[in-house]
């Protein structure tokens, strides 16, 4: 049972990891993305395959995942400066789709049939253990550093970048820098997590990263609360258990493929209505609420011209 | 009186303690003598791959329900413990974790070819026998020590099927169509190898992406190379589609197609157009095997109709016999029962003799050898027109 709850604290860690550079994005950035989960393939292919075929250690493997996913990043936020919202959804779901159709294609990711063999981060009776605390600490780390980022003079700068570009620009100030630095930092968490879930359950398919992610993380965040610092991480620890706990109840098929169908979709539709700020967001600050302010914003100043 | 030691503990005391205290063993190895022989099957019950999930779930409890009413192993009863992955790595993943580590199965036995590989690493790690029963990829020969497949590869039937068309159906031009998935792509590429080393040409080799339901364009690439056989290597929906869309558009070429479309539902859903298909199947037909007519009996009495991939249930009720035959391997040498333990009975037996797929041997390579058979669609149902 100890090893079934640590398999569970190490995907609910990665999951921890993937939602929160997923809220710097889309809950502080305001920038609506569904591209995450291929920063995330970025992230573990490139660290199974920088340890398996240039026998680099799994953690430098692991930061160069993250880095090039970082980098990769600039391939979507570059080209798509010049849109937002509606817009910038359609381009990171062909950004997506277009990357997951090369891995599936090409023949060293392993293509279709998915890439196996990739080399274990440790070697140990403790390892479950020892990286279940190495995700753990990980995860501590990057909310902090999160927290740091929001909650400082940047963070402001964020903030008023989200809720009016145009008087973001007017002061001067470089809105273009932000967008492409979230989606760097927010896309290298995903990659390290993408780095830690293959050397970890070692088998890679393309088929993991796909729209459904996308909408998976979606749920974490919204769930939790988007643009907080605690709610995604709360999000994402609620819906790593939620599927488990369900899959405990041995429910009979009839109940448990329709409950599984809807989980996802379902929560995301009643936080929306119900409660858009999230389960950690304040009425006053973050959740939906967040881009309601923009939206607000937006249209006052259409309204005044 | 009762006199008491020094200690403070009465003579009876002292006595009857060796006695209380060897009672939770003696009471654990009673207990462990009767408890049931556990096993874990993951495979899809949900989604779109559980119209084959489900049939094997029926053809396990039915195994597992004649090995008990027959006696068990050593008067133990098997106990398979069903677990749904919907033919999805993650899920797998975490229904596998599930089996080791909460209800702590020594073995399992699971299916489809994604999974199977995305499991293997935790197998082995738990150091857990895994059966792959279903699942065709060539890869999984490689996927370690604990995994091992009772289920012959794709380069055992699709080696058959390329070298069968090209020598005993006088085929010559061949177009291979494809699923872009794991199964899909190993597949088309054992078959296409095959067919030109028997001396036959591949004119056109394309693949398409999953969900797709449109497949007009490929059907018209097909009818441009004039080819003498189609063979799609695909999910069942997509086999269906693209053979419905091909015979619309007026081309009736020969179609062959690997395990997968051997189903009653897909000759029900293109009727007339499903005439002609040839499809393999690896498991005997009942020509080969007096069992199978009493199988497809059982099936009709319960469900009126036959399953819905018949080879691949004949595998999947054999699965726990396999399973009893370990189990009784490893209480014979008074051993633990552990994965372990039922990867070396799995060595020393090596071969059995099973009710629905007949008399198999792994191979050092962790695979079986099995003959192919050919079955073709002719007056509405799937007869058997070659082996090899």
């Amino acid at each position: 049972m100890i090893e079934f709850l640590l398999t569970l604290a190490i995907l609910a860690g990665i999951n921890v990891l993937l939602a929160c550079g997923f809220n710097l994005i889309l809950g502080y950035g305001g920038l609506v993305s569904v591209a995450q989960p291929v920063f995330y393939a970025i992230g573990a292919y490139s660290s199974a395959l920088l340890s398996m075929k240039l026998g680099l250690p799994v953690p430098l493997a692991m930061v160069l995942g993250a880095l090039i996913a970082a980098i990769a990043s600039f391939g979507l936020s570059l080209p798509s400066l010049r849109v937002s919202g509606d817009y910038l959804v359609i381009a990171s779901m062909g950004f997506q789709l277009g990357i997951i159709h090369i891995i599936n294609n090409v023949e060293f990711t392993g293509a279709a049939s998915g890439l196996s063999g990739i080399v274990s981060a440790i070697e140990s009776p403790w390892r479950s253990q020892i990286y279940a605390g190495t995700i753990i600490a990980i995860c501590a780390v990057t909310i902090l550093a999160i927290r740091w980022l929001v909650t400082g003079p940047y963070g402001r700068a964020i903030t008023a970048m989200r809720n009016d570009e145009e008087v973001f620009a007017s002061l001067g100030r470089d809105a273009v820098h932000i967008k492409v630095t979230l989606f760097a930092v927010g896309s290298g968490i995903a990659g390290l997590a993408g780095g830690l879930y293959a050397h970890y359950f070692l088998f890679l398919t393309p088929d993991q990263y796909g729209i459904f992610s996308s909408a998976t993380l979606l749920t974490m965040v919204v769930v939790g609360g988007a643009a907080t610092v605690r709610g995604p991480v709360l999000g994402a620890i609620f819906l790593t258990v939620l599927p488990e706990a369900i899959r405990f109840l041995n429910l009979p098929i009839a109940v448990m493929a329709p409950l599984q169908g809807v989980i996802f979709t379902g929560l995301v539709i009643l936080f929306l209505f119900v409660k858009p700020e999230g389960l950690f967001g304040s009425k006053s600050g973050g959740g939906l609420d967040a881009w309601q302010s923009r939206a607000m914003s937006s249209s006052m100043r259409k309204g005044a011209k | 009186m009762t006199k008491r030691s020094a200690s403070g503990l009465s003579r009876r005391g002292i006595l009857a303690a060796p006695l209380v205290l060897g009672m939770p063993s003696v009471i654990g190895r009673a207990f462990a003598q009767t408890e049931p022989l556990r096993f874990g099957v993951a495979d899809p019950l949900t989604g779109p791959s559980a119209i084959f999930g489900l049939d094997q779930m029926q053809a396990v409890r039915w195994a597992v329900e004649d090995i008990n009413s027959a006696g068990g192993v050593h008067g133990r009863k098997l106990e398979a413990i069903i677990v749904d992955h919907q033919a999805k790595p993650d899920v797998g993943i975490a229904v596998v974790t599930r089996l080791l580590q909460v209800d702590k199965v020594p073995t399992f036995i699971t299916a489809f070819s994604n999974v199977v590989k995305a499991v293997a690493p935790i197998a082995n790690r738990e150091k857990a026998l895994m059966l792959s029963v279903g699942a065709n990829s060539p890869d999984i020969k490689n996927l370690g020590d604990y995994v091992y497949t009772t289920f012959p590869l794709a380069d055992v039937d699709m080696r058959a099927l390329g070298s069968w068309l090209y020598k005993s159906q006088n085929k010559r031009r061949a177009a291979v169509l494809y699923v872009n998935h794991e199964t899909g792509t190993e597949g088309a590429k054992v078959f296409s190898a095959a067919f030109k080393e028997a001396g036959g040409e591949v004119v056109l080799n394309e693949s398409y992406e999953e969900q797709r339901s449109d497949f007009t364009g490929l059907v018209l690439k097909v009818r441009a190379a004039n080819p003498d056989i189609v063979h799609i290597h695909s999910v069942i929906s997509d086999f269906t589609a693209i053979v419905a869309q091909m015979r619309q558009l007026g081309l009736n070429t020969q179609v062959t197609s690997f395990q997968t479309a051997f189903n009653p539902k897909m000759i029900q859903e293109l009727g007339k157009a499903s005439e002609g298909i040839i499809v393999t199947a690896m498991a005997p037909s009942a020509e080969d095997n007096a069992n199978v007519p009493k199988y497809l009996e059982r099936w009709q009495a319960a469900y009126k109709r036959e399953p819905i991939g018949l080879p691949y249930t004949q595998y999947f009720h054999d699965a726990p016999y396999i399973l009893a035959a370990l189990f009784k391997h490893v209480l014979d040498q008074k051993q633990a029962v552990t994965g372990e333990n039922l990867r070396k009975a799995l060595l020393a037996i090596k071969t059995f003799d099973l009710p629905l797929t007949n008399r198999i041997t792994f191979n050092d390579d962790h695979t079986v050898n099995a003959p192919t058979y050919f079955w073709q669609v002719k007056d509405g149902k799937f007869q058997v027109v070659g082996k090899l």
